[in-house]
């Protein structure tokens, strides 16, 4: 799977129209300069052999270096260390938000199938599905930053008030989601037959519930975490272009209008490899969670 | 003889029950008893009715040759509508020129990566062995990739323009189509109506479009309206971080992307057109949900 993605990433590269010893180069450079580059990464070869040199350096650790002036020749793994725990925080936050609002929020409308609270929470969920979470953000900021001033624009200056913002925006799109999925799983296990056993038994209805209903019901919801990385992780790029938040996101995006293709190539490696691990998240917890899928 | 006469009675009565015309007829009749579908349905309608509109209603040019310095930053009002923007715009014209675009892109997008994941779907699905390993391995290899980031990565190597954005969001978008028809065509291809036609000398293309295909009729109209959906906000967050719809034309998100500094003083600039945004968006998703409750009902709730 890693291997594709890097495939898929100097691929990229590759279809970029222009030279692209151009687009590796800093804007000054003397001719000698772009024959050099072209001589280090190989260009004058055919694409297979090509690719084969992109991912000796790869293993190596070697990304390339930035060619932009502001960080020119810093070594791209350097560049996208300093900003991953940024985006992580992020990340974990926004799972946390999205989970302790989509769980609780699903249940309740479940238990309530078809009353006003549960078309309420189902009106929600279709909204905040339908809602670019960019725009979300731009309103959030607008009201919380500008009008009330409660809550800072954006960057990081603000410690922890900088990250609300964020993090909402970024988990209420998915909010949405695990409420649907939490809403349609619990009405699933409350039909089944056990349930009704246990209350036939005279267990009291919160019991039944929590101990019981909830506890099988969360699972498919659980399992799809990793998932959720994957869909946070273009989030994220969102996400960190409307608050100037300064992770990976914000850096891929900086880094295509300045047209540093090195810094852009490893970060979408890194997003890459980020959707592949919570891919591998998702299957590992489907085994763990359900014993009759067997890894392998 | 006898035998192809009852062959071809048997395959008369599968086409007439799965046929496409039967089955749009059917949608219309029991859609039209859906909220969620009705709702959805209108809002669509609208905005493709202002889409296609946009040149002959009574507005201002949204992108006029002179601008004067007065006009800039207005707020709404009988004049403007949803106000001007930082260079003296009319917001309100520029809203609705870009639903032409945002729909264009959405539309054409889909219709691209439905026709490229229909084929090759459906070729997999049919002839199964080599070439279904070959096929599969990739749908499944762009299926684990969230479709946004696809696009962006494409968006950001091609160059913003709009054949650029329409080309990155169908190449990141047709996984979908492609596994549900090619799960599909496993299973349709092993009906008797298949056999039959088969036992009739039909070549495996005939069997493919005009047996199998039709009978996918109504999952794939669901999922086009949820794809639709979905590739309006891909084109609206690529244009919004300056990687889709170039700033020349108006969409949704570059209209956006060029009013988040003036936010502060001009609120109008940024709400219009995400409003705009969010009910079209809204509407696609009520007709594709509404629908696929009201055509499958073992499939409600489903998403992803």
């Amino acid at each position: 799977m890693i291997l594709l993605a890097t495939f898929i990433v100097y691929l990229m590269l590759y279809l970029t129209p222009g030279d692209p010893a151009l687009a590796l180069v800093p804007p000054r450079a003397t001719v000698e300069d772009i024959q050099d580059v072209r001589e280090k990464y190989g260009f004058d070869e055919p694409f297979i052999v090509q690719y084969g040199l992109f991912l000796w350096r790869l293993l190596h650790g070697d990304l390339g270096t930035s060619v932009t002036t502001a960080t020119l020749n810093t070594d791209v793994g350097t560049i996208i260390l300093q900003r991953l725990p940024r985006t992580l925080e992020l990340m974990a936050i926004g799972l946390t938000i999205s989970y302790s609002i989509g769980i609780p929020l699903g249940v309740i409308s479940a238990l309530r199938q078809n009353s006003v609270t549960d078309r309420g929470v189902m009106v929600f969920t279709l909204v905040a599905y339908a809602m670019p979470s960019f725009w979300l953000g731009i309103m959030l900021m607008l009201l919380f930053a500008v009008k009330l001033d409660w809550l800072p624009l954006g960057g990081t200056v603000g410690g922890f008030a900088s990250i609300i913002l964020p993090t909402i925006t970024l988990g209420l799109g998915n909010a949405a989601l695990t409420t649907r999925m939490m809403r349609s799983s619990m009405l699933e296990v409350q039909r089944m037959d056990y349930i009704t056993q246990l209350r036939s038994r005279g267990l009291p209805e919160r019991e039944v519930i929590f101990k019981h209903g909830l506890k099988n019901a969360i699972l498919p919801v659980i399992t799809v975490i990793g998932l959720d990385i994957g869909w946070f992780v273009g989030g994220a790029v969102v996400v960190e272009t409307v608050f100037s938040w300064p992770g990976i996101g914000k850096l891929v995006i900086d880094s295509i209008t300045k047209h540093d293709f090195p810094v852009v190539q490893g970060c979408i490696l890194v997003l890459a490899i980020f959707v592949i691990l919570g891919n591998l998240i998702a299957d590992i917890l489907y085994a763990v969670a359900d014993p009759r899928v067997r890894l392998g | 003889m006898i035998l192809r006469k009852r062959l071809n009675s048997l395959l008369l009565s599968w086409k007439t029950a799965g046929g496409v015309r039967q089955t749009i007829v059917e949608i219309i009749s029991r859609g039209s008893r859906n909220a969620m579908v009705v709702i959805g349905a209108t809002i669509i309608v609208t905005m493709v009715a202002l889409a296609i509109l946009a040149p002959v209603l009574p507005m201002a040019d949204p992108t006029p040759a002179e601008l004067k310095v007065a006009d800039r930053l207005l707020p709404p009002s009988s004049d403007h509508w949803f106000g001007t923007d930082n260079i003296g715009q009319d917001v309100f014209s520029r809203v609705i020129w870009g639903t032409r675009v945002s729909l264009m892109v959405a539309s054409l997008a889909i219709f691209f990566s439905l026709l490229l994941g229909v084929v090759l779907g459906l070729t997999a699905g049919y002839f199964g062995g080599a070439v279904d390993y070959i096929i599969a391995g990739t749908i499944d290899l762009f299926w684990t990739f969230p479709a946004f980031l696809l696009a962006l990565a494409f968006a950001a190597a091609l160059g913003p323009s709009l054949a650029n954005v329409i080309l990155a969001i169908s190449i990141s978008y047709w996984a979908g189509f492609g596994r549900l028809m090619r799960g599909q065509a496993l299973s349709i291809r092993e009906r008797q109506f298949v056999e039959a036609s088969r036992a009739l000398g039909a070549r495996n293309g005939r069997i493919m479009f005009t047996h199998i295909l039709p009978n996918c009729t109504a999952p794939l109209i669901v999922w086009a309206s949820i794809g639709v959906a979905d590739a309006i906000t891909i084109e609206s967050s690529l244009s919004f971080l300056g990687a889709g719809t170039p700033p020349s034309t108006p969409s949704w998100g570059n209209m956006l992307n060029l009013g988040m500094p003036f936010i502060g003083e001009a609120w109008w600039i940024a709400i219009f057109p995400g409003i705009v945004l969010l009910i079209t968006v809204l509407g696609f998703n009520l007709l594709g949900d509404g629908l696929r409750d009201v055509l499958d009902p073992r499939m409600k709730g489903m998403r992803r």
